[in-house]
Parts: C-alpha cells; structure tokens; sequence
C-alpha cells in the first residue's frame, strides 16, 4: 500500500488537522452518497403499507414486527430471479473482456501508432456516442431481427460492446499515452522478450485504467435495460433490469408493492457490491505505484 | 505534458490490424442504425410506415419543420442549460473527491469508495424510485426533515414548478454521475508520481499551484474525456427526467431533448420528425464541443 | 474535416445497403380463414399484459388449447409501460409477431388504423355480438370491420369516508353530479377534523382519466368525427359546462397539486399509518387522512381502509369497514350515473400470424362461457354481458357494473396516442383550475389537440 504510505508520511508531518477535516467532509459525503442505497434496503424490509405513511419509518422496527424479510422471500419465489441473474452475468463477463480486450488494441494503435485514418476512427467513436439512443429502437430491432440475433446473449452482447467500447478506448489511450514507450523498450533491452516487458511493465502501469474501465462496462452492461427491452421481447431472456422493471409495472389493477421492488432492486444491486470488492484490491493495490517506483 | 513520439519507424498494417476487432463491431451495431436513422429523418416515417406501407421522401421537410417549431428551441435551450449545469457540478464534485481520496487514511478512503460505487451500482429505476420518494410532496423524507427544523416545506411540492424539477434533476443527475468522474480521475491521479509532487512541495510550489502545473497536466486526458461524456450524458439525459415526469410535473414545460425525442418516437410514432431531432442533437452536440474535440485533436497529432 | 464525416457516413449508408434487403417484411394478407383445430407440433404465441390475468386463468388457457387442437399455447407476459414499443417492433415482424395479443383499449384504434390486425368480422358473432361490451368492439373496428375485441373491462368509481361526510352534516349519499360537487365543496370547507389542505374530493390536476366524466356527463367529448376528420371539442357548449364544474371543484373541493396525476389517489383517504413508536406510550404522528373522497379505479379497494397486524405474519394489513368507508358510482344529472372512462383491454391475432387458425380457435376458447366466468370470478368485467353477473353482488361488483354500463372510451382516432404521448390533455387539465378565461384555454388546446387527432 504504497500509496496510502506516502499519505500517512505526509499527514504525520504537516497536515495531522487539515487530515481530520478531510476525513469528516468525506464522511458527510459518504453519508450523503449513501442515503438513498440506505434507503433502498431500509424499504425493502418493510411492507408496503408502511411504506405509505406520511411519516418515514428510518429504522425498520424488528421488534414489532416492523421488518422482516419476506419481501425478499417473495422476490425469490417468483422464481424468475435466477434466470434473469444468470443472464445479467453472462452478458456483463463478455461484455467486460471482449470489451476491454477489443479497446486495449484499438488503444495502442491509436497512441502508438500514426497512420492514415487515425483522425477518422478517433473522431468516429467519439460521434457515435453522441446520437441519442431513444430513437433508435426499431433500427435495433430490425437489425437483430434480420441476422436472427433477437433474444439471444450474442446480439445484445454486440450492440453493448458498442456502446462501451469508445469511451474504454479513450480512457486506455490515456493511460497507454502515460506511460513511455522507452520504458518498455529499455526493458526489452535488459533481455525480456516483447510480452515479458509487456505483462512486467506496461500491463500494471495500465492495471487502474483497465479496472476503471472494466467497472464501467461492467455497469453499464448491467444497469442498461432500453436496448435489452426491445431485442430480448422474449421474457425467458430477460436481463435483471428488465426483470426489476417488470416487477414494478406488472399491474395496472393493483397497487404496486414497493417493499418488494426494493427487496428485488437491492438484489440486482448486490452483485455489483461483489464485483466491485473483487476488482477494488486492484485499484489500490501497490502494484500500480511500486511499478512506477521500480 | 510531453507527447510520446511515435517509436515505431516505419508504415505498418499493425494499426489497423489493432482496430479490425473495435471497428467491425461498431460497423455491425452502429452502422445500420445510424444510417437508418439518417434515411427516416429525412421521409415521411410513421407507424403506417413501420407497417409496411410505402414512405413518402420529404427531404428536409422533417428538419425545416423542427426548425420553425420555436418549441424546439425552447427545449434545446433547457437541455442545454440542464447539460451544462449538471456536468459543471459533476466535473467540480467528481474532480475534488477524487483529490480527497488521494488524502484520505485508507479506512476513511475505503468508505468514501464504498459509499460512491453502492451509489453508482444502485439500479437506475431503483434509485429513481427512491429519489422520487425523498422528495414526494406528501410522504417525502426531504420535506420531512427540512419541516422538522423548522422551515416552511410542509407539503411543498418540488416537481410542480419547472425551475425547482429542474434543480431536483440536476441534483439526482449529480448524485448518479459523481461516482464515475471520481473514481475515474481517481485512477488517473494514480499516474501522477508523488516525487514530482513532493519535489515541487520542496521547492516552494503551494496546493494550487502544484494542482494547475503538475497533476492537471498529467491526467489531462482523462479529465477531457470524462468531461466531453458529461456533457454528451447530460445533453441526452433521458431515464431520469422520463422518471422524475412520471411521478410529477407538467410534461411540456418540462421537456428535454431525451424525452423530446421518447414523446415524439415510441409515443406518438412520428419516427420521421423524431430521427431528424435525433441527428439534430448529434450535430448540436459536435458542434458544442468542437473546439473542444480540435484542440484535443491537435493536442494528440502535436 | 469535413471529407472525414463524410467518410464516417459512407461507412454507415454501406453496411445499411447490405441490410436492407432484410429490413422490409412481406405484407400477405391471410385472407378469411376458418378456425383450426390442427395444432399438432406447433405453438401459438399470445402477450398478456401485466399480472392482471391470474395464473389460474393462464393454465386454464393453455390446456384447453392443447385439448382442442393438440397445439402449444405459449403464454408471454408484457408490460403495460413498454406495450407499444414491443408492438410496434414486433407486429410488423412476421417471424417474431405474437399470434394473438393483448392491449389497451386506448391503444387499440392506433394499431387497427395501421393494418397490424387481422380482419376477425367473420367470427364477431360467433364470439357474442351485441352482446360484446360496445365502445371496447368499436375501439377495435375500422371501415366497419372488426380487428380487435373486448378482452375484459374495469371501471372507476368513487370511495368516500362515511364517517367524514356524517360529520360535516352529509348523511346521505348525492344521486345528482350536481348534488355531488356541491356536497364536496361543502365537505372541504367545513373541513370538520381541521386538517390542513383537506380535500372534499381529491382530485389531481393532471388527472383527466377522472375529470372527464364531468365533460361526458354534461353531454360533452374530447371530440368528434365526421367525415374521417376528427375535431377536438373542448370548447363545445357541452364541454364547458363540464369544465365550469370542474374548475369548481379544483378551487373550492380539491386541494390536490396541480401536477398530481391519476395515481396511488387511494393513500389520501387512509387513516394514519404511522408506526408504532419503540415503546407502546409512544405518541403516534399526526393523521396522514387528506381528503373526504376520492375516485379511482375499482382495484384499488384492496389498499383501502382501516389498519390491523395479521395475526399469522405479523403483516400490516388494511380491512375496507363498511361503517367507515363506502362505494358509489359517480352520479350523473339523468338519474343515470355519469359516465366515467372506462379501463380495460382488447385481444387481436396479428395480421402477420402464421397461425391464423389456430389463433382463432384460441379467441373462440377466450369468449367461451367457462373463461368469460372465470374472468369476472377475478374481478375483470367480462367482456360478454351474459356473464357480468359472474362478478358477484359485493358493493364492489355493483359499483363496478353500475358504473361501467354507462362507461366511455376516448375518442378512436388514428392519432389518439399521440394525444396521450405528448400527455397535452394532462397539461389542460392542470390549468382548468386557474383559468380565467376557460373558453380561450379550451379553444387553444383543440387546436393543439386537432391535429394530433388525425396524424397517421
């Protein structure tokens, strides 16, 4: 933990107060920024018609019968959960590695390399960002439809490598422009073969940049549910966010239980939380810091 | 900040074999519905239509239309507006909790990072859900805690006039985005090696100036990029003004070039009239960060 | 610069030409043909919207299917909020298209204009006729041939707290609208438990979908047809009767936002549902009770009434007290009761269905006696009026008849959802109540409204 070390040798001799201040204001912001999460699992263990009071119950009351986990046990009898989670993972891996794979090539050709069209691509992925996705539903549509991708974990794969894909090669270009080539040549100097030096240098130097990216793709594939609406119709094939929508809108003749949709929102949101864990060694670890230091 | 020169010496295919994977795949996803939206944009395109029947070619019908629609001037004005303010916080918020997490004692750190990513991982319609009922007029916590000390916000009803939709947009759109920028700039100031800063600390350099001379420099490419994604984001915000209008408000005094483009397309089946302002926010938003996008060009080509 | 764009674009119109070939399906017309009982080794497809059909009613569907015609009955739920979008996309599909859907009754003039259905007038006998709930066969018919049916009905009506009305002097239920709007306004301001902002009726602002029935019960509409133009009538004598009454009762009875919409209306005549504090001597919060009346849609009687605990689960529960709270159809001025806009669906056969027999056989099971009673068992009107009596004789279910058999449905114009996406009806409403000159707001949203009307 390098990083943090310098921090703390740092804050020992000249900033002891200004720390302390910095770590309150971050914790008001993480209290701020955590509110509405807070809110959302709060919610989803109470009932609903608790839920409609005029005064907001903070703290579900365990002790009389204010909470209980029987939304949760609700959400899980649909039975409907499972499918949709193994659906959202699938479709996120592959989105995450072809994605990340596809924009590191494209990040090295266009940081590395100067060559005729290099102005276009970049100037390409950067527009294609910027046309509004609302109408363009039944172009997506008709796409899928034609080449027989409708409802499958190929088509919509596709179409959000797309979207991700751009923003991932802007923000490797970055970091591949960071970092200097004659490191990596200097290396190869002392003996090591092209991908020794690659996988010993140049990948930790990149490691922040891939996991920031990777964290994107990954939740953008997650969370995305206008596109997964309209080229997954087929229910059996439904995403977490299609299948959370549903649970909201399932009824135009009932009252909508929203301690159930919440119990099923923190669900959806609980993966994340693990991916997340999973990746955040890695964007702190020393590997990024002790490799500069060398 | 230095460019790297180009090392490698001579013309190789190795660029473009590098780009092959990126560029079939957005030529198979983008590609046509890019061009479909083109050749609607400029026909007479309604459900008929969608429906088999033949589509009558108007030209820049659609597009002279919008043009001397003033209400979608008017929209582009707030959508403009809304783009710039949301994406001004985002930066301001995004950039100074990322300088924080860089000061911060690890515990601390970890919990602000924590806070921030259950933010972002929260579901969009969950936490537009809970987001509405904070600030509902009857039962929201907002008013609830702003009465209880005492102010005038008893039933006060935030989405009722466009100006106070606006802020509590602005305020949810933030809130979404700030993890991103945070956690983004956060990995770029990961490049930034401390002895260049400790170096200017000995030499005199105060906070600010060693913030503007050194880091800025250095994860430069990446603030650029994150902003021109708030600023695009946010010039198309959709789900959460479409959301927000759900729960209140008066749609047409309300209307972002999003949900603009929703009302006109999957509602009212106009997909001509709604392509061509789909290719209209497309040129808008080049032409609002083309100053930006040539000096990040020439910046890259120097 | 410009030669690059231009590059980027060619790209794009290149890969397009390739697709386009695929883009465009066939439009065969399927022509009259009878229902089949050969579904051996195929499978029929049919979207329901929403959970409003009980799993009971779908098995019931899908083995009856199987025994008819040894055919496949695949059920697939939609969502009401994305109905449209799965349409549009899938209608026209012919390898993708549901044999037979459901939509709204508000939908269904919008894809029967567009020749998305299968021309069924050979079977409207056949299926109950006149016996068919009439405005939902006519949101379905167009040139005078039937494409969509009645799948079932619901309606609105009015919940009141009893106990409110008795204290501020109204012991007897309003037979007359005009009685009605008076006795509400009394109610709000003799206001007799002192709550602030309390509504004799609570009526949102953006709530059309309710306030209407004071434009139909008047003799008014949204608008006319005549000749296959179709006209906004806001500012029609008869409207603006019914929009005078109702600006009186959004300044004198309602005290609901402006932008409230037709929603959740049933949280404003529930008690207070605080919770217990942590002790038992905890004083409860003040009464979230906010208005006297409320109209709304039949269902939501099941989030009505007094707070208890389940005994079992320890569940919050609401148990509707007829001493407290009571039902009644909005009356109108005729002895009759106002009409109120009726909720509901229609059922169609895409026109692009590969399976048009089957599917007939389907919609023949549908309209049968056995599902039209079960049906009304669950609380849906049924669509054949032979069966309404399966509904039941709860004040619920008379209610939900009494009001439905005078129930409207809005205009079936090619451009009626345009009207409802660009939710212009929700913005006139909110402003009826501020208005100071009614006939001039009336006049400037028919022009708003007209073209929209008879937009293709």
């Amino acid at each position: 933990m390098s990083s943090a070390k310098q921090v703390s040798i740092r804050g020992r001799s000249r900033y002891s107060t200004s720390k302390i201040v910095f770590s309150i204001v971050a914790l008001v912001v993480a209290a701020v920024w955590f509110f509405p999460v807070y809110w959302m699992i709060n919610s989803s263990l109470l009932s609903n018609v608790v839920l409609s009071s005029t005064t907001p119950t903070f703290f579900p009351d365990l002790l009389h019968g204010g909470g209980s986990l029987d939304n949760f046990a609700t959400v899980f009898q649909g039975g409907s959960f499972l499918p949709a989670l193994g659906m959202s993972v699938l479709i996120a891996l592959i989105v995450v590695v072809v994605c990340l794979l596809f924009a590191f090539l494209a990040a090295v050709a266009i940081s590395r390399f100067r060559f005729r069209g290099r102005t276009s691509f970049v100037l390409a992925i950067l527009f294609v960002q910027m046309l509004p996705a609302e109408g363009l539903f039944i172009a997506q549509y008709k796409l899928m439809a034609s080449v027989d991708l409708l409802n499958t974990v190929i088509g919509i794969s596709i179409l959000y490598i797309a979207s991700v894909v751009p923003f991932t090669i802007w923000m490797l270009r970055g970091f591949v422009a960071g970092i200097p080539a004659e490191l990596e040549e200097a290396a190869m100097v002392d003996g090591l073969s092209r991908t020794q030096a690659f996988l010993r240098i140049t990948f930790p130097l990149l490691a922040p940049g891939l996991v920031a990216s990777g964290v994107y793709a990954f939740l953008q594939s997650w969370n995305e549910f206008t596109v997964a609406l309209v080229v997954l119709p087929d229910q059996a094939s439904q995403t977490l966010p299609l299948w959370l929508r549903g649970f909201i809108q399932s009824s135009a003749s009932k009252a909508i239980d929203w301690g159930q949709v919440m119990a099923a929102s923190t669900l959806v949101a609980i993966p994340v939380i693990v991916f997340f864990l999973l990746v955040q060694g890695r964007m702190t670890s020393g590997l990024v810091g002790g490799a500069v230091k060398g | 900040m230095t460019t790297i020169a180009p090392h490698r010496r001579k013309r190789s295919l190795a660029p473009y074999a590098l780009l092959i994977p990126t560029v079939i795949v957005l030529l198979l996803a983008m590609g046509y519905p890019l061009a479909w939206q083109l050749s609607t944009s400029l026909q007479k395109f309604g459900l008929a239509q969608q429906f088999g029947q033949p589509a009558e070619f108007v030209g820049l019908g659609n597009y002279i239309a919008l043009a001397t629609d003033p209400y979608l001037w008017t929209v582009v004005g707030r959508s403009l507006l809304f783009c710039l303010t949301a994406a001004a916080l985002t930066m301001a918020v995004g950039t100074l909790l990322a300088l924080l997490m860089r000061v911060l004692p690890a515990a601390v750190r970890v919990i602000l990072q924590i806070a921030l990513l259950l933010a972002w991982a929260m579901p969009v319609v969950a936490a537009m859900t809970v987001w509405n009922w904070l600030f509902d007029w009857r039962r929201g916590v907002v008013n609830w805690l702003l009465s209880a000390v005492g102010l005038p916000f008893e039933q006060h009803n935030w989405l009722q006039s466009p100006l106070s939709f606006y802020f509590v947009a602005v305020v949810i759109v933030v809130w979404m985005s700030v993890p991103f920028v945070a956690f983004s700039l956060f990995a770029g100031l990961t490049q930034v090696p401390d002895e260049v800063l400790e170096a200017a600390q000995m030499d005199g350099a105060s906070p600010a100036q060693r913030f503007w001379r050194i880091t800025v420099p250095i994860i430069r490419p990446v603030i650029s990029i994150v902003l021109l994604l708030q600023v695009i984001w946010d010039l198309r915000v959709f789900t959460q003004i479409k959301l927000l209008q759900d729960a209140g408000s008066i749609a047409s005094e309300t209307n972002l070039l999003g949900t603009y483009i929703y009302q006109l397309g999957a509602g009212s089946s106009d997909f001509g009239t709604a392509s061509a302002v789909s290719i209209f926010v497309l040129v808008l938003t080049v032409g609002i960060s083309w100053f930006y996008i040539r000096s990040m060009l020439k910046e890259d080509a120097a | 610069m410009k030669r690059k764009i231009a590059g980027v674009t060619a790209v794009a119109l290149a890969s397009a030409l390739v697709l386009a070939g695929c883009s465009t399906g066939g439009s065969t017309s399927s022509g009259s043909v009878a229902a089949s009982t050969d579904g051996r080794g195929k499978t029929v497809t049919m979207w329901l919207v929403g959970a409003d059909t009980p799993d009971k009613l779908r098995s019931y569907l899908v083995d009856e299917f199987h025994k008819e015609t040894k055919g496949t009955l695949t059920i697939q739920q939609q969502d009401w909020g994305d109905i449209v979008t799965k349409l549009t996309t899938a209608l026209p599909d012919k390898n993708n298209t549901p044999d037979v859907t459901e939509m709204g009754n508000t939908q269904s003039p919008t894809f029967t204009n567009v020749g998305a259905f299968l021309d069924i007038s050979d079977m409207y006998s056949e299926l109950g006729g006149s016996k068919l709930l009439q405005s939902f066969v006519d949101a379905g018919k167009v040139g005078g041939k039937n494409y969509t049916l009645p799948y079932y009905f619901g309606s609105r009506y009015v919940f009141y707290r009893k106990d409110v009305w008795a204290k501020a002097g109204i012991t007897v239920a309003p037979t007359t609208l005009d009685q009605f709007n008076k006795d509400v306004a009394t109610i709000a301001s003799a206001n007799p438990d002192n709550i602030p902002n309390f509504s004799g009726l609570y009526l949102g602002g953006q709530d059309w979908r309710d306030g209407i029935s004071w434009i139909f019960a008047n003799g008014g509409d949204i608008a006319s047809e005549s000749n296959g133009k179709w006209t906004a009538t806001l500012d029609d004598p008869k409207t603006m009767v019914g929009l005078k009454q109702l600006q009186a009762i959004y300044q004198n009875a309602s005290k609901a936002p402006n932008d409230a919409k037709d929603s959740n209306q049933y949280i404003y005549i529930n008690d207070d549902d605080a919770i217990p504090g942590a002790t038992a001597t905890d004083p409860t919060t003040p009464v979230s009770l906010s208005a006297a009346t409320i109209m709304a849609p039949g269902w939501a009687h099941w989030s009505i009434g007094t707070k208890g605990t389940d005994a079992a689960t320890g569940k919050v529960t609401r148990t509707f007290d007829d001493s407290i709270y009571g039902v009644f159809p909005l009356p109108g001025n005729d002895g009759k009761p106002a009409p109120v806009f009726a909720g509901g669906s229609n059922i169609g056969i895409s026109a692009k269905s590969k399976n048009p027999g089957l599917a007939k056989t389907l919609l023949k099971i549908m309209f049968g006696k056995t599902y039209q009673t079960m049906l009304g068992q669950n609380g849906l009107g049924p669509a054949n009026s032979d069966y309404t009596s399966s509904l039941g004789t709860d004040e619920f279910a008379t209610a939900l008849i009494q009001s439905a058999e005078n129930s409207k449905l809005t205009p079936a114009a090619p451009g009626w959802a345009s009207v409802e996406a660009s939710s212009v009806l929700e913005e006139f409403f909110s402003k009826i109540g501020t208005s100071t000159d009614l006939r001039a707001l009336a006049k400037e949203y028919d022009a708003k409204i007209t073209p929209m009307l008879n937009s293709k």
